[in-house]
């Protein structure tokens, strides 16, 4: 006799898409941005990392990546590198090669400069109040 | 016998592994982070714990998408500090207690946890940030550490019922070894914060409050918050706070809350510290 899961995998995986402004990293995106997360590993070795930025498209070009992930990559558009499969703890290696801090870095996905981002966190942050479910507006 | 003599959570934001390294911790902005840990710091001197169990988890350093492990013990007898891609941090190697992991792996398994074991790998800053938090800049490290690496990154993660009952494993794996050892149970990452996204700087000082609360009682009923709602409550990057359940589940039913610790921000995060001592009778008896 098989036992029951204990919860539901397509109800859980649905739920994180009712969540505003967040690509949880799910099985499906990680799939996805598989090779995106891995040339991003690679800049993790300083030869690596000078070969990408002598020449970023060549460099890119050695990996198995859509032209759409090459330009969001070569454009540093880390929400569209986030629909693509891309994870920030992966993508932080990009930024770090760009001597970019996390904080500059997430600061560019939101709605505001790095300057605002800082002083809205500064603030208290943003608050979760009407930013925790797209379906409930709470 | 061994015992597990303490819990400790502590978030491992990198920038205070920085401030550290840089010589800032004393600042306007890091002064308030660090004087919470004040307390903490003298009463380790005096704890002297042999070894530290420190749940972590890895940030792309050690493990890329090749390999995920939902839970992996350090097995091995060191581990160097990380290059997360602006040169390792310049602390002392970690040393490893093999023969206490070991033994932890092979009870954690035989009571249906299948873990993975580690010989080999560096330690980024989810490891090496609450040891200078802790112990401050010695030129080795106090104790042993013995390392769990747990996946919150790729979904799903454990649940928090799951990290739970690993806690209370470890609990008893420890107490079945027979060297006279005083460990320590850590449980690192947290609290609120999101780093990806439109919503990224979400804090939630109220929720991590809550769940503060929540580890101080008497009761189990924190392992229960589905992962929904650290998602929507604490940011996508909040999830980590189910690691601090490990340590908490390592305590058994009562504690007595020693120190607490609540900071907003650090970067992008809430920092968040507490330090909890086993209060049950079992462990009182065990004394």
């Amino acid at each position: 006799m098989s036992k029951k899961p204990t919860q539901n995998i397509h109800e859980y995986l649905a739920e994180f898409e009712d969540i505003p402004g967040t690509r949880v990293y799910t099985a499906a995106r990680a799939r996805k941005g598989y090779h995106i997360n891995q040339f991003a590993m690679s800049l993790m070795k300083a030869e690596n990392r000078e070969r990408f930025k002598a020449d970023e498209k060549a460099y890119l070009d050695e990996w198995d990546i859509s032209d759409e992930g090459k330009e969001a990559l070569l454009a540093r558009d880390y929400n569209r590198l986030l629909d693509l499969g891309g994870n920030v703890y992966f993508l932080a290696k990009l930024f770090s090669t760009d001597g970019l801090s996390f904080a500059e870095a997430v600061s560019t996905m939101t709605e505001y400069t790095f300057p605002e981002y800082r002083e809205m966190m500064l603030n208290g942050g943003r608050s979760p109040e009407g930013n925790r479910s797209i379906k409930g507006g709470y | 016998m061994a015992r597990i003599t303490a819990g400790v959570a502590s978030s491992h934001v990198p920038l205070l592994g920085v401030a550290v390294d840089q010589g800032k911790d004393r600042d306007d902005y890091f002064g308030p982070i660090f004087a919470g840990y004040d307390w903490t710091r003298e009463w380790e001197k005096q704890e002297k714990p042999d070894v530290v169990i420190l749940v972590y988890n890895d940030h792309a350093s050690a493990f890329d998408m090749t390999i995920v492990p939902t839970f992996a013990i350090g097995c091995g007898e060191r581990y160097k500090s990380a290059d997360e891609g602006w040169g390792p941090r310049p602390v002392p190697d970690v040393i490893g207690d093999p023969d206490l992991a070991w033994h932890i792996a092979q009870s954690l398994i035989l009571d249906e946890f299948d873990m993975t074991i580690i010989n080999e790998m560096d330690v980024d800053h989810g490891l090496t940030v609450p040891l200078s938090m802790m112990f401050g800049q010695p030129e080795a490290w106090p104790c042993k550490v013995v390392p769990l690496a747990v996946n919150v990154v790729t979904y799903p993660v454990p649940s928090g019922n799951r990290c739970w009952a690993l806690g209370e494993a470890i609990r008893r794996a420890v107490e079945s070894y027979p060297e006279d050892l005083n460990v320590q149970i850590w449980g690192t990452g947290g609290m609120s914060h999101q780093l990806q996204g439109p919503r990224a700087g979400l804090l939630n000082r109220e929720w991590d409050n809550k769940f503060l609360d929540m580890l101080e009682a008497d009761n189990d009923e924190v392992r229960h918050i589905p992962h929904i709602e650290y998602l929507r409550e604490t940011g996508s990057e909040g999830i980590e706070m189910v690691m601090w359940l490990i340590m908490r589940g390592a305590l058994g039913k009562k504690v007595n809350t020693l120190h607490r610790h609540y900071h907003i921000p650090c970067s992008n995060t809430a920092i968040g510290h507490i330090v909890l001592e086993p209060a049950d009778e079992q462990a009182v008896a065990a004394e």
